[in-house]
């Protein structure tokens, strides 16, 4: 006897099951429609390059889940069974379909496997299943919401696949084919029907209740958050698209306004929580939840741009929930620090780093929930080129006593430029970065000079706060001034004007030239190599080193600032216990240093905690705006006593024997 | 309701180095700004059109380079703008001003006429209530909340030692509107470039009909005669030495002046 199933055996009213198969389908095709018809709309907002990043390691994250595993294997095997055993049992009841309308195939030995194949597939998903409810129930995983959805959803699934297993053992019971122990778990669980004849008597009903279920999951897949199946892998394909300067008004944060990439986002989020949990904001207890920004801007999104939404009885609600979700976003706009750890941990890439921007540019244009702080900053940035001083040209204070060519006068006699930027130059403890980094430039011979007292402002902060306008000004002028004078090769002290010279201002620049931007660990790093740099100053302190967020994570500079520290004979490098691309931010990105938010957190008291762990004497960063936070966390939070805060510039003047930095920094605190 | 707003821009002194040069402050390194309190005033305005319907018109008395001041206040909401620039303005008082202003707005058919309490550079606080009378207007000062109601409005107006005073005015009227009436939106450089193409209106002194022995210093009452910088005081004392030191010797000099008990 040739083994083989046969479709629709002992059920009768097939008809009926078509009918609900067709509804089903039609609700799975209306959801998909509406997402479609979404991302079309936002592909006409912003067009995408096509993909930017190896096909392999998009293939090898959307079918291994790379990056759930990271950091928690439990959701990485969760996800890998489900994956799995959903795909399978998606390819065997395709291949069921193909079998019963079009070719005939699934008999004999090639039916046995196929049978023993969906057995694994079906266990697969169930083990899955089971574990995705206890990590969110028992454990239970602190990240993970408890929305109905997220019970309801692995329970009705759970029901498909249990469900299918009984209906397979009641055939098996009540038919009893000699090949019955292939599809084992049934076979398994057909013992449990007293008899053939009753299972022949159930079998009907049980077909009906699984049909039933299965169908109804099949409407609501689209519709769930299930839909990252497709949102998730497109999205992954999308990461790493390159900066693009978008018409103004394209850039309007309207955040139902987004471009397909953050369409995509949108649906690729599963609202996993990693975000959340390495957050600095909402880990300090802060109102602000990456998470919940996405979630509203998905929902902001289907609102004012899904067909359904312009049937006419939804027009009313639309515009009550849209006004509700814009509200709720005004109120946390202004928590992000910009510091990309969100990103960094996000399994699907799909943080919202860029819809913050966005935001933030909508309300700056809006302009009436700008908080006042925020205004005065930006004031000054427009009318003074800094964000500290109502004064123009008060950018060379640190330099008194100290010969360095002004480039803004002279051509480029000299191999870099030295770009201080606004902070460095006038915030008197960042200023000691600058005094030790022109020394250290002199001891080592390179040849540098600065823009002097007038050096513009790169439009970094303008660029965090959602300024478009000024930060356009502010690059337009900062080119225009290096394109006359020649300069293209340039140092930075701060990893914030790194960040935004060189991956923004060539976006200003076609006819520029092509620029050359270093942080000033990797032109110190290169110095080492090259053995122009020697730290000959033993210095036998136990150190930490705090990776800013604009270093570390926005510009992958890990390794180059611990080589220099291990560089220095006798010092001891020991890590915090977020560290590298994980690092915990200051709390000064973002535009943060020069706004107090009623009731913030002191996240940078919070790093130091953590600084404080390691037993560390001195705390090292890369940073002027990481430096100022750590040392005002230092005096405010009570680890005077602990350690001192120190910015890499100034260690290594120290480790050269450059005591006159040292010395300056003191009676200049 | 049809608002009329005046603004002026002022230079930002604040935390500047200020240098007198021919008996004017020298402006080369100052940055002209719009005067705080007509900033609160166009905010008000534009918030009253926002929620009431209306429109707001801007007027300012002041050179070329001042319809900035005109410009920034569109972007704010404001729907037209004047700006009465002529030489022949120059070095008049608040009385020739207020005439000259009176010239320019008398057949404007505005409702409400907002000016800041009183200007940064100068301060006199007169020109607003030297253009009332000029236009035979009821006024208030120092207005910290309007509520404009049908042919009226109400206005609270600050006084000494947190008192404060309602009074109703039937419109039109004139009132000086002092800071902290609301906060006022934030003005972005995209907000202004949007602005850009909108025409002002020029006006200068032959517009007005006026005779040029009427304006300027010429037919002003009051003239300035110098303009100096406070002296430097002799008061102060340094400190020298550690950080522990310097705080024990300013708690000693505390304690010996009576300030610590």
């Amino acid at each position: 006897m040739n083994p083989l199933r046969t479709p629709f055996w002992g059920v009768e009213w097939a008809w009926l099951f078509y009918l609900l198969a067709a509804l089903a389908l039609a609700a799975l095709a209306l959801g998909l429609w509406e997402k479609i018809s979404l991302w079309a709309q936002g592909r006409r907002a912003a067009p995408v390059a096509s993909h930017k990043h190896p096909l392999g390691a998009i293939l090898a994250d959307v079918f291994l889940g790379r990056r759930i595993w990271r950091g928690e294997a439990s959701a990485g095997l969760m996800h890998l069974m489900l994956l799995w055993g959903f795909l399978g049992l998606f390819i065997g009841t395709c291949a069921v379909a193909v079998d019963h309308y079009l070719v005939s195939f699934l008999q004999g030995k090639i039916y046995l496997w196929f049978s023993a194949g969906l057995e694994v597939c079906g266990l697969l998903l169930v083990m899955g299943l089971l574990l995705a409810l206890t990590r969110r129930w028992l454990l239970p995983v602190s990240r993970l919401e408890r929305r109905p959805d997220d019970t309801l959803l692995p329970l009705w699934l759970l029901a498909v696949a249990c469900g299918g297993f009984m209906v397979e053992a009641a055939r098996l019971a009540a038919s009893r084919p000699p090949w019955e122990d292939w599809s084992f778990v049934g076979y398994g669980l057909s013992g449990f029907f007293p008899s053939a004849q009753a299972a022949r008597e159930l079998f009907p009903w049980l077909w009906w209740a699984h049909a039933i279920i299965s169908l109804g999951f099949i409407a609501w897949l689209p519709w769930s958050k299930l839909a990252h199946a497709i949102a998730a892998p497109a999205s992954l394909y999308l990461q790493g698209q390159p900066l693009a300067v978008l018409a103004v008004a394209a850039e309007e944060g309207d955040l139902a306004a987004l471009g397909l990439r953050h369409l995509l986002h949108l649906d690729a989020c599963t609202r996993c929580g990693r975000c959340v949990e390495v957050c600095p904001a909402a880990q300090a207890g802060e109102p602000f939840s990456p998470r919940d920004l996405l979630r509203r801007a998905r929902r902001q999104a289907r609102l004012k741009y899904s067909p359904l939404y312009r049937l006419p009885w939804l027009r009313g609600r639309r515009q009550a929930l849209l006004e509700r979700d814009r509200a709720a976003d005004w109120e946390v706009a202004w928590y992000c620090t910009t510091c990309r750890a969100c990103l960094e941990v996000c399994p699907v890439q799909a943080a919202p780093i860029e819809m913050i921007r966005k935001l933030r540019a909508g309300l700056v244009e809006q302009g009436s929930t700008v908080p006042p702080q925020l205004m005065d900053v930006l004031e000054k940035l427009h009318r003074y080129g800094n964000p500290w001083l109502a004064k123009k040209g008060a950018k060379a204070g640190w330099a008194q006593g100290r010969d360095i060519p002004d480039l803004r006068k002279s051509g480029p006699e000299v191999d870099w430029l030295y770009f201080v930027g606004c902070t460095t130059s006038i915030d008197t403890r960042a200023q000691g970065m600058a005094r030790a980094l022109s020394d250290v430039f002199t001891h080592c011979g390179v040849s540098f000079g600065t823009l002097g007292k007038k050096e513009p402002c790169c439009g970094d902060i303008a660029r965090r706060l959602g300024e478009q306008g000024l930060m356009e000004e502010q690059i337009e002028a900062t080119q225009a001034l290096l394109n006359k004078q020649g300069l293209t090769r340039i140092i930075c002290t701060s990893p914030h004007c790194l960040d935004t010279i060189k991956k923004v201002h060539p976006l200003f620049t076609e006819e520029g030239l092509p620029l050359q931007v270093l942080h000033y660990s990797q032109m110190l790093h290169r110095l080492w190599q090259q053995g122009r740099l020697f730290f000959d100053h033993p210095l036998p302190l136990k150190v930490t080193y705090h990776d800013p967020c604009f270093l570390a994570r926005h510009n992958r500079l890990v390794d180059e600032p611990r080589q220099l520290l291990r560089a220095i004979p006798g010092l001891e490098l020991v890590e915090m216990a977020d560290h590298g691309l994980n690092s915990l931010c200051c709390g000064g990105g973002g535009g943060r240093m020069w706004h107090e938010i009623p009731g913030q957190a002191n996240l940078a008291v919070r790093r130091l905690e953590q600084a404080a762990a390691t037993g560390a004497e001195l705390v090292v960063t890369a940073c002027p705006l990481c430096l100022i936070m750590l040392e005002d966390a230092r005096k405010t939070g009570g680890f005077e006593d602990k350690f001192a805060i120190i910015d890499l510039s100034e260690l290594a003047a120290r480790a050269l024997g450059l005591a006159a930095t040292d010395r300056e920094a003191e009676t200049n605190p | 309701m049809k608002i009329l707003v005046l603004v002026k821009n002022v230079p930002e002194v604040a935390e500047a180095e200020l240098e007198i040069d021919q008996g004017a402050l020298d402006l080369e390194d100052l940055e002209m700004v719009v005067n705080e309190w007509d900033n609160y005033a166009v905010e008000e305005a534009v918030r009253i059109t926002e929620a009431s319907g209306g429109e707001v018109h801007l007027m300012t008395l002041g050179n070329e380079d001042d319809e900035d001041v005109l410009r920034r206040g569109l972007a704010m909401g404001a729907h037209a703008a004047s700006h009465l620039c002529d030489e022949a303005f120059d070095g008049s008082d608040p009385a020739t001003l207020a005439r000259v202003i009176a010239a320019a707005v008398k057949d404007g058919g505005y409702d409400l006429i907002l000016t800041g309490v009183q200007s940064a550079d100068l301060g006199q606080a007169s020109t607003g209530v030297l253009l009332a009378q000029e236009l035979g207007l009821p006024h208030a000062t120092m207005a910290i909340a309007l509520e404009p109601g049908a042919g009226e409005v109400v206005v609270t107006r600050e006084l000494e030692n947190n008192t404060s005073e309602k009074v109703a005015l039937p419109l039109p009227a004139l009132v000086t509107v002092q800071s902290g009436i609301n906060q006022p939106r934030y003005v972005s450089i995209m907000g202004i470039r949007k602005v850009r193409k909108m025409t002002i209106e020029q006006i200068e002194a032959d517009d007005l009909g006026l005779a040029e022995e009427s304006l300027g210093a010429a037919a002003s009452m009051v003239d300035s005669q110098s303009l100096a910088l406070p002296p430097m005081g002799e008061g102060a004392q340094m400190l020298e030495g550690g950080l522990d030191s310097v705080c024990d010797q300013a708690a000693a000099i505390l304690r010996e002046k009576g300030g610590l008990a």
